[in-house]
């Protein structure tokens, strides 16, 4: 191995690394580090924190209502990664089944909402859902309705807001592995005599497997840190995760504990990628850049 | 490996004594450095102080109180010459010591004009180092024939008719606190089994709130989404902008209080520029000017003439002095932040 390195004159690719590598350590490792050993600090009273060693932080996030918090927040994801991977994978798999001229467009399609500013977005949907907006105003004038009905700031405005936002994650993993799907293993299983249905269960979906997996990756993981979505759409009702954290460095000044939260948030999210991993074990990452 | 290591520490290793020397040669151009939240100092103020001093103005932005109290401790109470910013974050500031500049009045001729009714507050009682800039009362402002019936204070909110209908700050300190106004507790309780008690009837509150929101209260209300709302002075203003039927209230149990000051802090580099610039700001014309753009309560008395008729017959921005006079601050509570804190997270769980 040592040899092997040698022969290989790395030294200009080792140069070439290094500006990415110094990124990392100020501005990656460095940072977290510092929130590491601030989580085992104690809040000062007045200000900041004082030098002592506590585990406090740690054991405080057992307290039932710091878990029931972490709850909330995992139970938001868990809906979200289910609703985007229902609505996202027949889109995925259907698009790739398109002409090829009609294939880009789709693409285009569902990347042009990227192009505006997220927080833009997300108040058209204040405007669409409030109770003058123009889906009640709709609603009403058929008669399907009397009276307005609370669409915003309720949880399933919430929902439909990560969902809204998450979803492309969703569809361009699954359009990407569902293209690359050699259809002539389908067309083998339709001649052998399996129903399209079944065709579909026992070839071509466990081969989009990849696509699903790292579209439920991609999407649980920003879904347990779109906190901001809770206060636009929800009304700021719903406390997250993310709200918490930030509740602790601004409300209550607590950094020690907000350092420990953010960890045990990152701890979370690491283990996810690493079930994905044991999930996906030696396949491509698809749609992981 | 062993190299890239090697080159690290020598970049780490380069990068300390940088950090050590990056204090500036004085100037010969004459600046003042102010440090708040955008757009808080009006700019036709700063061109004119410019124009009229020969100062040059540098404005730096914070977006929260503790950030500004974080950099300024990084800064060892330099590099800024000017700060505004709130009662509790002044308090802390100067219970840390070492941070605030004692104001020599004599160099402030236009002293005299501020309202003393504004002055030795908790965060400052021998006016040693402020300048009260702006202050605020949150108010509850409703939508009357949607209610159906007069508000009179917090203990309102309670109404079970105002299911899903009100709206407030997204902010534990300022919700936990009306609840405790309306058992005739004070804002910064530290009791627990008041807290406790607290803590019961804000659950109770919850099917009531429609929507909380630091930044966009007036929007909920001014759209209808919302019939009732509490909010800080310049959010009550805009309300009645999109929606001149709300009415405005004076919460009956008691008022809550805000004053963001100027100070010095105490290594500025450029304190004659710094007592220039609070001179110029506390002329009776130029805080007629700035309270009449910030749109918060008015801390300088010899801006009453100059203030425009709209200002003067607003009733937000009017607060009668008696009423004034028994408004509390939300002040530090020490140890008990934790419960608070507690019981805002179990406030904002399903």
């Amino acid at each position: 191995m040592k040899a092997n390195r040698k022969k290989r004159k790395d030294r200009l690719p080792g140069l070439a690394v290094l500006p990415l590598a110094a990124f990392t350590v100020f501005f990656v490792a460095i940072p977290l580090l510092y929130i590491a050993a601030l989580s085992f600090l104690k809040r000062d009273v007045l200000w900041g924190v004082t030098n002592e060693f506590t585990l406090e932080n740690y054991t405080r996030m057992l307290d039932p209502l710091y878990l029931g918090t972490f709850a909330d927040s995992l139970e938001l994801a868990f809906l979200t990664t289910a609703v985007t991977a229902a609505a996202g994978y027949p889109f995925g798999y259907f698009m790739a089944r398109l002409p090829k001229k009609k294939k880009s467009l789709m693409l285009l399609l569902v990347t042009v909402p990227f192009w505006t500013n997220a927080l833009v977005r997300i108040y058209g949907w204040i405007i669409l859902l409030r109770s003058g907006g123009p889906i009640n105003g709709f609603l009403v004038g058929i008669g399907l309705i009397d009276a307005p009905i609370r669409f915003l700031y309720t949880y399933g405005a919430v929902l439909l807001g990560m969902v809204y936002s998450l979803l492309p994650f969703m569809i361009l993993p699954v359009y990407s592995s569902a293209e690359k799907l050699d259809w002539s293993l389908v067309e083998a299983a339709r001649d052998l005599g399996a129903s399209k249905a079944k065709a579909f269960w026992t070839v071509a979906f466990p081969l989009t497997m990849p696509g699903v997996l790292s579209g439920v990756v991609l999407v649980f993981i920003p879904s347990v840190g779109l906190f901001f979505l809770s206060d636009l759409l929800g009304g700021g009702k719903i406390m997250l995760v993310g709200n918490l954290i930030k509740n602790q460095l601004l409300v209550a000044r607590d950094w020690p504990f907000g350092a420990a939260l953010s960890l045990v948030l990152m701890g979370m999210t690491a283990l996810m990628i690493a079930l994905y991993r044991k999930a996906a074990k030696a396949r491509d990452l698809e749609g992981w850049f | 490996m062993k190299k890239t290591i090697a080159v690290m520490a020598a970049l780490l290793l380069a990068a300390v004594p940088l950090a050590g020397c990056s204090q500036k040669p004085e100037e010969p151009e004459k600046v003042v450095n102010l440090f708040t939240w955008d757009t808080y100092f009006p700019q036709d103020v700063l061109d004119d102080f410019t124009a009229e001093t020969g100062i040059k103005v540098n404005y730096a932005n914070f977006g929260t109180n503790e950030e500004m109290l974080t950099k300024l401790e990084a800064a060892k109470g330099g590099e800024y010459d000017i700060v505004l910013a709130s009662d509790y974050i002044i308090d802390i500031a100067r219970k840390k010591g070492g941070l605030l500049e004692e104001l020599d009045k004599s160099r402030i001729p236009n002293y005299g004009n501020i309202d003393p009714s504004f002055q030795s507050q908790y965060y400052d009682p021998d006016n040693l180092y402020t300048i009260p800039y702006a202050a605020g009362t949150p108010l509850i402002v409703y939508d009357r024939e949607a209610v159906g019936f007069e508000i009179k204070g917090y203990e309102d909110f309670w109404n079970p008719a105002l299911r899903d209908s009100i709206v407030m700050m997204d902010d534990g300190r300022n919700v936990i606190g009306i609840t405790l106004k309306t058992m005739g507790e004070s804002f910064n309780t530290t009791d627990e089994a008041v807290l406790e008690q607290a803590r019961q009837k804000l659950m109770e509150l919850k099917p009531n709130i429609r929507a909380l929101s630091y930044d966009n209260p007036q929007g909920v209300v001014g759209s209808g989404e919302a019939s009732v709302g509490y909010m800080f002075t310049p959010q009550v203003l805009a309300a009645l902008e999109a929606k001149p039927s709300l009415e405005v209230v004076y919460p009956e149990e008691g008022l809550g209080f805000g004053i963001d000051n100027i100070f010095v802090p105490k290594n500025a580099p450029h304190k004659d520029s710094a007592y220039e610039f609070i001179n110029f700001i506390l002329d009776g014309e130029v805080g007629a000017r700035i309270s009449s753009q910030v749109l918060y309560l008015c801390a300088n008395r010899a801006a009453e003439p100059f203030l425009p008729e709209s200002y003067k017959n607003n009733k937000s921005l009017h607060v009668p002095s008696e009423l004034l006079e028994d408004a509390e601050f939300i002040e530090d509570v020490g140890e008990a932040t934790a419960i608070y804190d507690r019981i805002w997270t179990e406030f904002g769980q399903q």
